[in-house]
């Protein structure tokens, strides 16, 4: 097919680079410049896809990110499937393959349109969940074929082959908008040495002067950009980032900017030098100071069938002809409310065709543009507008009609004129979304027949955006305001910068206020009338709405679905509200505001998500001694962020034993010989000072004041509430200096925990903390065989009546400085060696070559748990939740009631309910039949005949396979279970069975401490 | 026994010793040394480090009859000796990290009690506990925008500067003891995802590791 609407010459495009591209399956050429959509328009393609609720056919409309119906689904293969493109976004390459987002089986035969056409006019807003929403059960058949027939793109099935990422970027002046406006106002920016960035959404900077009829400086508009953008590149301070979105504006300046760096080259991004590269980029601008240069989106008029293929917004008419070189039809009737609109009709003849009428709703045109369209002898109809559209796949005739805009009715003058285009303008409104994203409420004004932005603190809008229209008020506003905000931040523009260019005054008439064209029908009963065509809302719709009684803006969008849609209402929102206004008879500020919320056109997620995915999604935490438990085939455990064993199978005659397997053999092993766990992981923080007994004293519930050098003893530490936070063993290493362990996952907490206190009640302590967490490398060595296998490898008097139960001593493990502690988590003797991480390694390893004739077997996370349950040793965070205090847990003995000073927590813990002797209390639980592992969560009764709902009474902590008992055991919080030693409780499953269990003490193994003691 | 415990857990003996990069380079992945690289990888490994808290009116002098170099008089900046190879960094307004080359740790520790004698200050080795990654080359600056929200353009990081911020999902202190060399100063257990975080932003510049 050949390229029936590239017009002979003109347009920014490289005629000499023809490029080929798929449309629904379908071959075209275009040419390098273009965007899909011009090169669509070129080829004569009318219909790009179906409507969202009635499947009409549908054009192209815009020619930029407001283009509500070239929303194309993209991608050669399913890997790179992206949805929801703007082909007027798009720019063109060699191979493009793109689809309509919206049709089944395809946009020309469509099912949904015969609903549509058959039940158009019965399908008023609510019409989905009216008809289909009934039998409930029924929806989700329904939703299947509806949601395949409506929709806006599918996800790829495939893996994304690309990689995005971010780039944190901080700037003195940040422009949004290579337009007019945002280019004089870099240039000033960047000559006060500031630093500046500039952005622009399209393929290339220069906004709508790349599109302009006007001469700067005597040059046309394009050749001018070319020559600042040149300009600017080359100087240091400024970088500048076409296609490249603002999509957020979030709090303090803060702005998210989405570059699309391989768009325009394929649909996967090519390598480079065999580098991979990014497809996209996130920007994380921190700017001082924003510059708004957004410029305006032009309105098209609603008015009756305005949605089929052929009518499209004047101003992007004369875009596809001046910057593609595409006229996208023969004959065009043109339907206006202001001057600057005529330029369409004036590129329209100047590409050689016919411009039928231009039909204009004011009284006179005399502006300078109306005069030189009378001059060319193009016929111009004053106070009439386009009142219907003719043609179903395409525009065929124009109904026009002169009307009456105050009193919103037809005057007659009926004509229908023969036309395959009909442009339209009512207007520019600015781009006010990026003000509106940081909650400011923008402001009507109606010189400007639109929203300006409100004020926004470090911002400065100028041009177009500010409601500034002609070129050279445009510059001069940009160069004024450029200056206010350099002065803002400090910075001083330079007095001898280039001067704006000349530009010539342009001579214009004021423009009328005409959103919604009156027809000879009623809005209920004309053709319909559309105001937002990517979720076909129509005039009629809103006029239902008020009329159904919703008032306000915000209600009539969400009762209709205007600007819902990906392009968020950019074209659809003032006529909606203008309609809505009408209705209401108050004007469109009393109706309400329009919210814009981020991002401003879709981001892909993997921009979102850049490089924090996969293997980089979340840090992963290794120990000194990471690599061996890897080469030894551990299972691991998250434990918070670290990767902790969680037990080390073994494979027995080419069997990988199970975690049960696993658990039991290293159980056993602990219990019987010697075993060694990995617990570098656990916090610790070295504290120094001559308070730091004190200070112990504060924040631990239990007594320090009387700990030696030497000694260890086990700490609770409660919050402010009484509740049990964080437990650990701390160390006296000397008078003013204290070790202290926290749980893995609480380190971080009680650190600050630590420091708050300090910092915040009793700065005049004389202490300081400083974690060593990652310092020291721990290795528990534990079991009956612990004191043998350590003889061999240390100088330390290991003999009980020198080195006891809760002692530490220093020296020499393998060769290497060590401390050693003798703290038990499994209730058998043990010792924790401490070296420093660096040498962890060869300590760990010959600890293996001289443990093996002892049994030494490695055990994970998981052992540890069986075992310190066993010993009925709490895990804070397992077996407490922040409402179990150190009473609950039967922990008195580690309460210092009589402490001189008043502790955290003691005052939580003398509260009434803090004593009540009905809290849930600690204790063990010995299901009747020993193959029974109870489920942990599961909740207790005391009478299984109760109906449902049950009475709880608590709920399972921990539960574990004990191999050294021989059965299932479990810890639990159970109410008053102390004094119900002996009694048999209830836990009613899901399943209906019902588990019988014996409340026992929490201590299953050796009670009286005797093996930890040896 | 004295007030405060001072232990020397460095072995005369280094073998078998591991840095926090160890594992990280054993599995690598490890690009080869590429002269065309726009970034250079390289582990400062074994380094002493230890943290000095207490008040700057207290730590200064002694600090300089010391190690010879004052206390950084700003926040957020560090000072060098003569060789570049000791560092006081600020961390926060009562606290300091002091990096030496490797073995002078314990030394420097006893001479500083020394010269502070009774005055509230403490000092703790962490040694073990971190390590010093250094980039350089053309596009580490670049690379470092991709990892971090702080501002690293020149206007804003000057040589002399040394941060605590965010990197990546995790936290580094970030500093730039002289021009084209940035340091970051990060925990031994999230020194492997660091490795590979770098790794991965400098890809698209051309990475070298340095052992």
């Amino acid at each position: 097919m050949t390229q029936i609407h590239r017009s002979s010459r003109g347009g920014r495009i490289d005629r000499s680079r023809e490029l080929s591209f798929t449309f629904n399956g379908k071959r075209y050429t275009g040419y390098a410049g273009d965007t899909l959509a011009s090169a669509l328009l070129a080829n004569g393609v009318d219909i790009v896809n179906r409507s969202f609720k009635y499947s009409r056919p549908r054009g192209i409309v815009a020619a930029g990110p407001e283009e509500p119906n070239a929303v194309v689904q993209l991608g050669a293969s399913e890997a790179a499937q992206v949805p929801n493109v703007r082909a007027t976004q798009q720019a063109l390459y060699e191979g493009l393959v793109a689809r309509s987002t919206n049709g089944w089986p395809n946009v020309q035969r469509d099912m949904m349109g015969m609903i549509g056409k058959l039940g158009g006019s019965f399908m008023p807003p609510g019409f989905y969940y009216k008809t289909f929403m009934a039998p409930a059960s029924m929806w989700m058949t329904y939703e299947k074929y509806i949601r395949k027939s409506a929709g806006l793109g599918r996800s790829p099935l495939e893996s994304d082959p690309d990689i995005y990422d971010h780039l944190n970027q901080h700037c003195d002046v940040l422009v949004i908008g290579g337009g007019a406006a945002g280019l004089a106002a870099a240039r000033i920016a960047a000559d006060s040495g500031a630093r500046v960035m500039l952005c622009d959404e399209q393929e290339e900077l220069g906004g709508s002067l790349l599109d302009s009829r006007e001469a700067l400086d005597g040059l046309p508009a394009p050749e001018w950009v070319s020559q600042v953008v040149t300009e600017l590149s080359a100087r240091e301070n400024v970088e500048l980032l076409p296609r490249t979105t603002a999509n957020g504006y979030h709090d303090h300046n803060f702005v998210t900017l989405h570059e699309r760096r391989t768009e325009h080259l394929w649909d996967t991004a090519p390598a480079v030098n065999r580098r991979p590269q990014a497809r996209s980029r996130l920007h994380r601008v921190r700017a001082r100071h924003v510059i708004l240069a957004t410029g305006t989106h032009e309105r098209p008029l609603v008015y009756g069938n305005n949605d089929v293929p052929g009518n499209m917004v004047a101003g992007a008419v004369s875009t596809y002809i001046r910057r593609f070189g595409v006229v996208p039809g023969h004959k065009l009737v043109l339907s206006v409310s202001n001057d600057y609109a005529y330029r369409t009709a004036l590129d329209w003849h100047e590409s050689g065709r016919e411009v039928v009428a231009i039909v204009d709703a004011r009284a006179t045109s005399r502006g300078e543009l109306a005069e030189q369209a009378r001059a060319l002898g193009i016929r111009i109809i004053n106070q009439s507008a386009v009142i219907e559209a003719k043609g179903s796949d395409r525009v065929t005739a124009a109904r026009i009609a002169r009307i009456d805009l105050d009193a919103f009715c037809v005057l007659g003058h009926e004509k229908t004129l023969s036309c395959d285009t009909i442009a339209s303008s009512g207007g520019y409104s600015p781009v006010i979304h990026l003000s509106s994203h940081t909650g400011t409420r923008p402001v009507w004004r109606d010189d400007v027949l639109g929203f300006v932005p409100g004020d926004v603190k470090g911002m400065t809008s100028v041009g177009g955006v500010h409601g500034v229209f002609a070129l050279k008020a445009v510059l001069e506003h940009a160069a004024e305001g450029a200056r206010r905000a350099l002065d803002a931040i400090g910075f001083e523009s330079d007095s001898s910068a280039p001067k704006l260019p000349d530009v010539a005054e342009r001579r214009e008439e004021p423009a009328c206020a005409l959103f919604q064209v009156p027809h000879v029908k009623s809005a209920m009963r004309a053709p319909k009338q559309f105001v937002d065509l990517q979720n076909d809302v129509t005039a009629a719709g809103i006029e239902l709405a008020t009329r159904e009684g919703f008032e306000s803006i915000e209600h009539v969008k969400r009762y209709t679905a205007l600007g819902f849609g990906t392009d968020q209402g950019k074209l659809g929102n003032i006529n909606g509200m203008a309609v809505a206004a009408r209705c209401l008879k108050r004007s469109i500020p009393e109706v309400g505001t329009t919210v814009f919320r981020p991002n401003y056109t879709p981001v892909t997620f993997g921009a979102i998500v850049g490089r924090h995915c996969r293997d980089l999604f979340d840090p992963e935490r290794y120990t000194a001694l990471h690599a061996w438990h890897v080469e030894h085939g551990a299972e691991f455990e998250d434990v918070g962020q670290w990767k902790r064993p969680w037990y080390f199978p073994r494979t027995v005659n080419g069997k990988k034993e199970t975690m049960h397997e696993a658990v039991s053999r290293e159980s056993l092993a602990v219990r019987e010989k010697v075993g060694i766990l990995d617990a570098s992981t656990l916090g610790k923080i070295d504290i120094q000072g001559p308070d730091a007994r004190e200070f112990l004293g504060r924040v631990y519930t239990n007594k320090w004041a009387k700990l030696a050098p030497g000694r260890v003893r086990y700490g609770l530490m409660c919050k402010d509430d009484g509740m049990l936070m964080d437990d650990g063993t701390t160390s006296c290493l000397a008078e003013n200096h204290f070790l202290m362990t926290t749980t893995t996952g609480g380190a971080a907490g009680v650190m600050e925990w630590l420091e708050l206190w300090h910092q915040t009640e009793w700065p005049e302590l004389e202490v300081y903390f400083t974690s060593v967490t990652d310092h020291w490398a721990t290795m528990t060595v534990t079991g009956p065989e612990a004191r043998k296998l350590m003889s061999e490898v240390t100088d330390i008097d290991l003999s009980p009546d020198q080195f006891k139960f809760m002692d530490w001593r220093e020296g020499n493990v393998a060769g290497i400085p060590a401390r050693v502690f003798r703290i038990s988590f499994t209730g058998e003797l043990a010792y924790e060696i401490n070296v420093q991480a660096n040498y962890a390694m060869p300590v760990w390893k010959t600890l293996f070559e001289k443990g093996e004739k002892y049994g030494l077997t490695p055990y994970g996370t998981e052992t540890m748990h069986v075992l310190r349950a066993e010993k009925g040793l709490i895990i804070a965070g397992q077996d407490t939740d922040g409402s179990v205090t150190p009473e609950d847990l039967g922990m008195q003995w580690a309460v210092g009631y009589d402490k001189p000073f008043a502790w955290i927590g003691k005052r939580a813990l003398t509260r009434p309910d803090t004593a009540r002797t009905d809290r849930k209390q600690f204790v063990g639980l010995k299901p009747r039949d020993p193959e029974v592992v109870l489920e942990e969560g599961a909740q207790i009764v005391f009478d299984p005949e109760q109906s449902i709902p049950m009475t709880m009474v608590g709920h399972v902590t921990s539960s574990y396979y004990s191999p050294n008992l021989g059965h299932g055991f479990a810890l639990a919080v159970i109410k008053g279970g102390r004094d119900r030693l002996g009694q048999t409780v209830y836990l009613p499953m899901k399943d209906g069975v019902v588990h019988e269990a014996e409340i026992v003490s929490p201590v299953f193994i050796d009670p009286k401490g005797e093996r930890q003691n040896v | 026994m004295s007030e405060i415990r001072e232990f020397d857990c460095r072995p005369n003996d280094q073998t078998g010793a591991e840095s926090p990069l160890a594992w990280s380079l054993q599995r690598g992945p490890v690009p080869d040394a590429d002269t065309q690289a726009g970034v250079t990888l390289r582990e400062s490994a074994f380094m002493g480090h230890l943290i000095l808290r207490g008040g700057a009116i207290v730590l200064d002098e002694a600090v300089r009859e010391v190690l010879g170099i004052n206390l950084p008089a700003r926040p957020n900046t560090l000072t060098l000796d003569s060789t570049g190879e000791r560092s006081i960094q600020w961390l926060s307004p009562d606290e300091w990290l002091i990096v030496v080359p490797g073995g002078e740790e314990f030394a420097l520790e006893k001479a500083l009690r020394h010269a502070l004698g009774q005055a509230h200050f403490s000092l703790v080795n962490v040694s073990g506990g971190q390590t010093v990654i250094t980039l350089s080359g053309p596009k580490a600056r670049e690379t470092l925008k991709k990892s971090t929200p702080y501002d690293v353009h020149p206007s804003a990081f000057p040589v002399g500067k040394g941060v605590t911020t965010i990197f990546a999902k995790t936290s580094v202190t970030l500093r730039q003891p002289k021009a084209d060399c940035w340091e970051l100063i990060v925990r031994r257990s999230f020194a492997d995802y660091l490795y590979r975080w770098l790794l991965d932003a400098a890809a698209e510049f051309g990475v070298s590791v340095e052992r």
